[in-house]
């Protein structure tokens, strides 16, 4: 019996920094932004309650419904291009494939740079008056004059397009490795049967790989969902608000950048808009695991 | 089991050690919250000297541009100051308020830290700062009188800065492109700028030449640089607000508008400019591809050191709604340069050192390095013009003035400078706009008023030619 209680203060010291931490930085805010939400508060000064004031403000906040809609399409549109193409790489480098380990790491590459410095380096490619990619079109006479790549009209597609080349390296690393935990017994026994490399993909990998596939599809989806950060170094959510996607609108609630007159923060409302951003991230969650719920069945 | 033991010893030792680091190093402890500006400063450092031990002063600064300048001033300070005051300067290179907030709630601040008009209100209201009243002299009072301004560095009563320099507004055009679409001078009504631009456009479009460009990246930072200056010159405060009723009112605002969107239908606009930077902007100048834009002094330094440049340009007063000059030209950023932190342990060796870098031979040295442009009365007497190529156009003259402060409130939905921005882009009805801007904005003054944030005085004899009322 004292083994056990001496058992249990070892294991209890272990955990304490792990507990301690997550109380601090994970439950304290939350506990703390929970409150917030039902106050006018700018992070300094008196804390006014104003009841549900900041949800009523939040259902006519027609910035923040126009940011919801760009997550979606953004998001949508990154899941629409990231996982076939991650997927497709992962297929291609699972083969025996000439320097495939080299490509893998080329292909991973983006996940470790800095988002900052490859959305800098993007926006100097996308740029509309002298980028890399207008410069090149013009050569080959593509187009007879630049394209408006950061404008109103197609910076959306740009954020998407940096947001495909900085994800799909690490997607694809996950469903390598779904693919190599699959039996090759099995591939061998279709090869006997007569399967094409087709049929052996279509009827063996997929159904195979739906477990790992369930799980990176829920990663990609939150991460799209929270995305970022690239749009706020190469657009700052515009122009006139195309690229507003629901963080950067929250981000710049909480952290107002002044460009030389004084401004406000807005932890108040902020809080109640981070509350609505949670609840839409983990609605569409739970959405997606309730449909995909087949797919962890498959074996 | 032992080795357990020891294991677990040395991650509580480690922890204990980790948590030290995070302590206040500052030496603040109690007297950190004492009273701003009370005397407890000054047995600290009667203390410290007696103990042989120096005063250590922590001064913060988001400043770039001067940091040499300021680096041999410190050296300086602390090799001859006499009191072993000894002061460290951190020079930080971007999220200044956010560090500054993060000192302050970890007890880590600084002693002394720098000012802008921009971060000014903000300090004051979070507590940052200390007054300073108690510390002047009457040839500091002789000396800055005329530049103490409500809500930029006195509030309800109390100083909490004094003026160094400020930030004239001009529009900064190349002359050769000018020349080569035979204009003969810079604009000077709106009409003109829609003009001149579509001129040097149609002249220079084929080699990549565009009239107009603006940072419209971040619209405000756009629209504060270029609009402020357009309306304070034609008689009306640049953002919004009109002083004589104390309420805001953007139909000014709107009219100035119309010329950019025109502008932008006509192409005169750098393709791009929806989401260019402002050092973008700076480097295409610098490269001749842009007739004009509007800006701050700072960029006569820039074309100096970040972006040299071959070309002929200038600098000069900006147009106005009409052509003619109905108001002055206001000079932003200006009434704040150092302030002493309230939770300062050494507030009176933090004053000595305030003194000693608000001398006239430092304020001097500072305007003819061309750091910024003086405003304080007795160094523009004094001060020789800065030798930086460009600078005589962006030098304090008589269309220059400061203006009072404006209420810096928070309206629900988008920011004027977003709403018009729209507007520019992809049209709709500007009064409406104006209209719906008034009201939201109007609405947060009034919430910000009853909450006792803001004070508003409404000046119905106000004249945009004198604003500080001389």
């Amino acid at each position: 019996m004292i083994y056990k209680w001496k058992r249990l203060g070892e294991n209890s010291l272990f955990l304490a920094p792990s507990i301690i931490l997550t109380l601090a930085l994970g439950i304290y805010p939350l506990i703390w932004m929970l409150r917030y939400m039902f106050y006018d508060y700018a992070g300094y000064g008196e804390a006014l309650f104003v009841g549900l004031d900041n949800f009523s403000r939040l259902l006519r906040d027609s910035l923040f419904w126009e940011s919801v809609g760009n997550t979606f399409i953004y998001a949508g549109g990154k899941l629409l291009l990231t996982l076939p193409l991650s997927l497709l790489l992962a297929v291609i480098l699972n083969g025996r494939l000439r320097g495939s380990n080299l490509l893998r790491g080329i292909y991973f590459m983006p996940t470790v740079i800095s988002t900052a410095v490859i959305s800098v380096v993007f926006y100097n490619i996308f740029n509309s008056y002298n980028g890399m990619v207008n410069t090149v079109l013009m050569k080959l006479h593509l187009v007879s004059q630049p394209v408006d790549w950061l404008g109103p009209k197609h910076a959306m597609l740009t954020v998407i397009i940096v947001a495909v080349w900085g994800a799909v390296g690490n997607y694809m690393l996950l469903f390598l490795a779904g693919l190599q935990s699959i039996p090759q017994d099995l591939y061998e026994s279709a090869s006997i049967d007569g399967a094409n490399a087709g049929r052996r993909f279509w009827n063996i990998t997929l159904p195979m790989l739906a477990p790992v596939a369930q799980m990176v599809i829920m990663l990609a989806i939150i991460a799209s969902l929270k995305g970022y950060e690239s749009i706020m170094v190469i657009t700052e959510g515009g122009p006139i608000g195309k690229t507003e996607v629901m963080y950067l609108y929250l981000y710049k609630l909480l952290f107002p950048v002044s460009t030389g007159s004084p401004v406000t923060q807005q932890l108040g409302y902020g809080s109640a808009v981070g509350f609505a951003t949670a609840v839409i991230v983990g609605a569409v969650t739970g959405l997606y695991f309730f449909f995909s719920r087949k797919m962890n069945k498959v074996y | 089991m032992q080795k357990k033991w020891l294991g677990l010893s040395l991650s509580l030792m480690l922890a204990a050690g980790i948590a030290g680091c995070g302590g206040n190093n500052n030496g603040n402890g109690a007297t950190a919250e004492g009273t701003p500006g009370a005397a407890t400063a000054s047995p600290a450092a009667s203390a410290a000297a007696e103990t042989g031990e120096p005063v250590q002063l922590k001064y913060w600064t988001d400043d770039r541009h001067d940091q040499e300048y300021i680096k041999e001033l410190v050296n300086k300070f602390n090799e001859t100051n006499g009191e072993n005051i000894q002061v460290e300067l951190t020079v930080m290179s971007e999220n200044y308020a956010q560090s500054v907030d993060i000192a302050f709630t970890s007890n880590q601040a600084p002693d002394i830290l720098r000012l802008k008009s921009g971060n000014t209100p903000e300090f004051v209201k979070k507590g940052y700062l200390a007054p300073i009243d108690s510390y002047l002299t009457d040839e500091f009072k002789t000396k800055f009188g005329s530049l103490l301004i409500d809500g930029v560095n006195r509030f309800d009563g109390k100083v909490y800065s004094l003026a160094n320099t400020g930030l004239t507004l001009r529009l900064i055009y190349n002359k050769d492109l000018f020349d080569k679409a035979g204009i003969a001078n810079p604009p000077a009504s709106l009409q003109e700028m829609v003009d001149d631009a579509k001129k040097i456009t149609e002249a220079g479009k084929s080699e990549g030449v565009y009239g107009f460009a603006l940072n419209f990246k971040s619209p405000k930072s756009a629209f504060d640089r270029s609009i402020r200056e357009i309306l304070s010159l034609s008689g009306y405060q640049g953002l919004g607000f009109d002083l004589k009723t104390g309420q805001f009112d953007f139909a000014p605002y709107s009219q100035v508008i119309e010329y950019f969107k025109q502008m932008y239908e006509d192409g005169s606009f750098l393709p791009g400019a929806e989401t260019l930077d402002i050092d973008p902007l700076r480097a295409q100048f610098a490269a001749g591809k842009i007739g004009m834009y509007l800006s701050f002094s700072t960029e006569p330094g820039v074309y100096q050191d970040q972006f040299p440049t071959e070309i002929n340009w200038a600098g000069t007063l900006a147009p106005t709604l009409d052509g003619q000059i109905k108001g002055t030209s206001e000079i932003v950023s200006a009434g704040t340069w150092l302030g002493i932190s309230a939770k300062s342990a050494h507030q009176e060796a933090a004053w000595k050192f305030m003194q000693y870098m608000y001398g006239d031979d430092i304020l001097k040295t500072y305007h003819e390095k061309g750091f910024g442009i003086a405003v304080v009365p007795g160094i523009v007497e004094q001060a020789k013009n800065p030798e930086i190529g460009g600078m005589e156009g962006f030098l304090v003259g008589e269309h220059d003035s400061l203006w009072p402060a404006v209420p810096n409130v928070t309206p629900e939905g988008a920011t004027y400078a977003d709403a018009f921005f729209k507007y520019m882009l992809s049209g709709g009805d500007a009064k409406a706009i104006a209209a719906d801007l008034n009201t939201r904005y109007n609405d947060a003054l009034s919430k910000a008023v009853e909450k006792g944030e803001v004070a508003v005085t409404p000046d119905p004899a106000f004249d945009p030619m004198k604003p500080q009322g001389e």
